[in-house]
């Protein structure tokens, strides 16, 4: 079926049963950029609203967070990692070009060797679109267990200079176990969508396949950084998201009311003020962590579950709306239960 | 206009008595302010203009016509 803004889907039978985020010691303050950007802290902060982000000291990879984030889940669920049946990686930033980091994590945790590992190159909507592959997999009956790691170490592809990018990211891994139940409940909805015209607008251009030197876009700039051109990314989102909100809330059929909270990546804090007032959402169903967090690409969704949402989602059985939009351009939204999660923590790794 | 011309003053940091068709969009016009008129644009008018039309106005009557124009398209459309 085709809807305005994606594909939809919908899931029974598997229901999220704990996450744990992992956030590096090293916290980085606002202060420590107005050597380099001056007045323009000030400017910047009124915007994207973050003012202070987790950053990942050299040597520490993605996968690192995520082991961390994993280990500590396990412990609270009491899982005995050979009990798990697969596990799916999503990020930008994987430890290598090959191999998947899922298969790293896959030794490092002490799965079985018959479980299914990959990765997945996706990041604004990595943890929506994770929950959706896990769900699906688990009621094909052929998993029981599957574990979502989602994480990135933005900062390293941050260009000093760049003050559109250089703080705005930060770093963060989070893992995600999911488990069957009675296979005609935990019904989820998921509204999933791409547009890669957007494609150059949130990129690393560095590629060994892709010479893109020449390209009067990245004229001057390391290839190897990021490149964002923020205005073309929030017209996109301003289009694609309101929408994406008002049909995921219709497919799934649950006034929105009945929603316990609704979960924004965390682009940027005006972005999400303002799609949150465009969409009719109350303020106060929709967090914002990123003041402390930053934007943390595929891992912001779980981050707020962890933080701020922890105390509802430890309590109660909530229904949620999760929205990730962005590079790509890739959208995905999910709407379902969640909760009371056995297991809801962040974590320092 | 009023609300657009409110929401322009604050983002060009002047009173909004000074917002008139004729002013210079001046220094102030940066990527920042850009984001933001996008977003008030938005909000007033619920048209989404391009950033790069908005980076070629000079004039807050240049922002005008933008808006004008993308209101005029989506009514034909």
């Amino acid at each position: 079926m085709h809807g305005k803004t994606g594909q939809h889907a919908q899931t029974r039978g598997a229901r999220i049963v704990g996450v744990v985020s992992a956030l590096p010691p090293k916290v980085v303050e606002n202060d420590a950029f107005v050597d380099r950007f001056g007045d323009a802290v000030a400017e910047v902060t009124k915007m994207t609203g973050v003012k202070s982000r987790h950053v990942a000291e050299d040597g520490v990879a993605t996968s690192d967070l995520c082991f961390a984030a994993g280990q500590r889940l396990l412990e609270g669920l009491g899982w005995e990692p050979e009990t798990i049946d697969g596990i799916i990686f999503i990020s930008q930033s994987p430890d290598y070009p090959l191999p998947a980091t899922a298969c790293l994590l896959q030794e490092r945790l002490g799965m079985r060797t018959t479980t299914v590992a990959f990765d997945v190159n996706l990041g604004c909507s990595a943890y929506p679109y994770g929950l959706w592959l896990a769900m699906s997999l688990i009621q094909t009956g052929s998993m029981d267990r599957v574990l979502v790691a989602v994480g990135d170490i933005n900062t390293r592809a941050n260009d000093p200079l760049d003050r559109s990018v250089a703080m705005l990211f930060g770093d963060c891994g989070a893992m995600t176990a999911l488990e069957a139940g009675d296979p005609e409940a935990d019904q989820a909805h998921f509204v999933l969508g791409t547009d890669g015209r957007g494609g150059d607008n949130l990129i690393v251009p560095a590629s060994r396949h892709r010479d893109r030197t020449g390209d009067a876009r990245f004229a001057g700039r390391n290839l190897d950084m990021v490149y964002m051109d923020g205005a073309e990314i929030f017209n996109f989102t301003l289009k694609a998201v309101p929408a994406l909100v008002r049909e995921t809330i219709e497919v799934a059929g649950v006034p929105q009311e009945e929603y316990g909270a609704f979960l924004f990546h965390q682009a940027n804090t005006f972005m999400l003020n303002h799609l949150a007032k465009k969409a009719k959402l109350p303020k106060d169903k929709v967090p914002i962590n990123m003041d402390r967090y930053g934007n943390t690409s595929s891992a912001t969704i779980p981050l707020v579950m962890t933080t701020d949402s922890a105390e509802q989602l430890k309590a109660d059985r909530t229904r949620i709306g999760m929205f990730g939009f962005g590079v790509g351009y890739s959208w995905a939204s999910a709407s379902l239960e969640v909760g009371p999660l056995r297991v809801c923590e962040t974590v320092i790794a | 206009m009023s609300e657009f011309y409110e929401g322009l003053a604050e983002i060009l940091e002047v009173d909004e008595a000074e917002v008139t068709p004729e002013r210079e969009l001046g220094e102030n016009w940066d990527s920042l302010a850009i984001v933001s008129t996008i977003a008030l644009i938005d909000d007033v008018y619920d048209v989404q203009v391009r950033p790069e039309k908005l980076a070629e106005c000079k004039t807050v009557g240049d922002v005008e016509a933008l808006v004008e124009a993308h209101r005029s398209e989506s009514g034909d459309a």
